[in-house]
């Protein structure tokens, strides 16, 4: 980073032994001291919350948070492209859109109004499909597919990294999933409660012991069996700005059953996919996406793991997460994306101070 | 279009050699934490994961608010910063310029150390007691459940010995170590040692 503090990356003991040989010294606290104005100046976590920056321009000032005049021929480029994503493909994209979340509505609403039968999943499923891919073209949605062959099979789980709530339909758009999410109220509210009553999607509220146990409860009769659509499932339970992965959920990893892992990476220079919560609402952030130039992403289908033995369900979620990482180009953080709202455990505070501690005591300086 | 930083260079009171570049990559981070609002308060720093890790964070944050690091005339801590402050204070950790001569190093040297002596210093009395000392030294081991609970005492004890013998002297039965002042502290404070962790030896990337 340009930082104007260099940050330091030897290890607490390196630095510290490098001061003094034994003994407690003032010297100590240098050493907290500069990591933390390290913190303060910039750190990891809060880092993949915002958007990416990009390396070049892409004529969005949103996404230049640098931004200053440079000349006037760059000025009226971007003029034109102002009046081209306001006037021309705004109004499109958004027609488009409300056809298609009209349909999915209306759709799933009379699809559901059917007794369960083989004619109802299979109309779901039409409908489902239909809305989906309207609603991709209406977000200029260019999406690779890789590696098809893995895609999910029935009865499985599916689990991706999550960007932002178009992740979904970038999915359901190459096939059928049962979704598994966070009722949210809104627009986003409507469509949930219309799509559930034509397909099993799990709607849950996190703050609800019961809704949880709801859910764990369902995945369980879902993976028993080999009949039902695949889960889709976003272990990190928030929205992360597509440049890492951070600590997936033990959750759906408990359960057992074949897990297929997709990652989904953005190309972030047509536009920007990150849905910041906290910043903007859902009907800001749909605006911010259909004045963008287009989105375009890749999606790996990769080969489906399931839990080795002895392999509790941290650590098959972590290994899942890596493999993830590794094919999407992301980087892996030990964090928790409920860091977004909540602060830090203590227990990880407690962690470096028990290090150093334990560093103090072994060089003697006790008694 | 566009938008500036809002707060030229030449405003701020005091030299402060950091590019240009720097003070707006601190001024998003402190919009960032401070919401977007002009001045921050002890409860944004709050938002800083990292930070949560550090065992004397209290002190770091609190080191922010401190008069006397912001060069104010009176004693004490001050509610909120604004943008100045904040650099002003960010300004202790600036790396040694090659080009600076040994006035100048030197004065850069004792502000660092300075900065420090006040961390130590909780009171504002100008003199470091035992007391403060083990509060530090106990801040720093509290992690330790395996740590018995005199082992901190005893260690800071043990500094404060040490340093007592180094600036005063051996000292006779009766005589009472008031604490460290700042000239003491220079002395025992292994100075090249603190600059050299406070980022002095490394150069400034102007990237």
């Amino acid at each position: 980073s340009q930082g104007i503090i260099e940050r330091d990356e030897t290890t607490m003991e390196k630095e510290i032994a490098g001061l003094h040989r034994v003994d407690f010294e003032f010297s100590d606290i240098f050493y907290f001291c500069r990591k933390g104005f390290e913190a303060i100046v910039e750190d990891e976590v809060t880092q993949r919350f915002s958007s990416e920056e990009l390396v070049s321009w892409n004529l969005l000032t949103r996404t230049n948070v640098n931004f200053h005049y440079v000349s006037l021929w760059l000025t009226v480029v971007w003029g034109v492209g102002v009046v081209v994503r306001y006037c021309f493909l705004l109004p499109l994209r958004f027609t488009l859109a409300t056809i298609g979340i009209t349909s999915m509505i209306v759709g799933t609403t009379v699809v559901g109004q059917l007794p369960n039968s083989s004619v109802k999943s299979y109309l779901s499923e039409l409908v489902h499909l239909t809305c989906s891919r309207i609603l991709v073209r209406a977000l200029s949605g260019t999406i690779h597919y890789h590696n098809k062959e893995n895609k999910p099979q029935k009865g499985g789980i599916c689990v991706a990294n999550h960007t932002s709530p178009i992740d979904a339909i970038i999915l359901t758009n190459d096939g059928c999933y049962a979704m598994v999410g966070q009722v949210h109220g809104g627009l986003m509210g409507v469509i949930q409660r219309a799509t559930v009553k034509a397909c099993p999607h799990v709607w849950f509220e996190r703050s609800e012991v019961k809704d949880r146990h709801l859910v764990t409860k369902r995945l369980r009769e879902h993976v028993a069996d080999k009949s039902k659509l695949p889960i889709l499932i976003f272990p990190e339970g928030t929205c992360i700005n597509n440049t890492s992965v951070m600590m997936f959920k033990k959750g759906s990893f408990e359960i057992g059953g074949t897990i297929y892992p997709v990652a989904i990476k953005y190309d972030p220079q047509f536009g920007d996919a990150f849905w910041n919560s906290s910043k903007y609402n859902i009907v800001s952030y749909l605006l911010r996406i259909m004045t963008s130039w287009a989105i375009v992403c890749d999606v790996w289908y990769m080969p489906p793991m399931v839990r080795k033995e002895g392999e509790d369900a941290v650590q098959f979620a972590n290994r899942v997460r890596s493999a993830i990482a590794q094919q999407g180009g992301l980087t892996e953080l030990p964090w928790d994306g409920g860091l977004k709202r909540a602060k830090v455990k203590d227990t990880f505070r407690e962690e470096q101070q028990k290090n150093y501690s334990k560093m103090l005591v072994r060089n003697g300086s006790v008694g | 279009l566009g938008e500036s930083t809002g707060l030229p260079l030449s405003a701020l009171s005091h030299p402060t050699p950091v590019t240009s570049d720097q003070v707006e990559h601190l001024h998003r981070r402190f919009k960032q934490l401070s919401n977007d609002k002009p001045t921050i308060r002890k409860e944004h720093f709050d938002s800083i994961p990292d930070l949560e890790f550090n065992p004397i964070r209290c002190k770091i944050v609190q080191a922010f608010f401190d008069r006397r690091n912001l060069r104010q005339e009176e004693d004490g801590l001050v509610d909120e910063i604004n943008f100045e402050d904040f650099l002003t204070i960010m300004s202790y950790f600036r790396p040694i310029e090659p080009n600076m001569d040994e006035e100048q190093l030197q004065r850069f040297r004792t502000d660092k150390i300075k900065f420090l002596f006040h961390m130590y210093d909780s009171d504002h009395d100008g003199i470091i007691t035992l007391q403060e000392y083990r509060n530090v030294v106990e801040e720093l081991l509290s992690g330790n459940p395996h740590l018995e609970k005199g082992a901190a005492r005893s260690i800071a004890d043990g500094a404060m010995l040490e340093a007592a013998q180094t600036c005063v002297g051996p000292m006779g039965p009766n005589q009472v170590y008031e604490g460290i002042t700042f000239d003491d502290f220079l002395k025992v404070g292994s100075g090249g040692a603190v600059a050299g962790v406070l980022g002095a030896h490394s150069v400034a990337p102007c990237a």
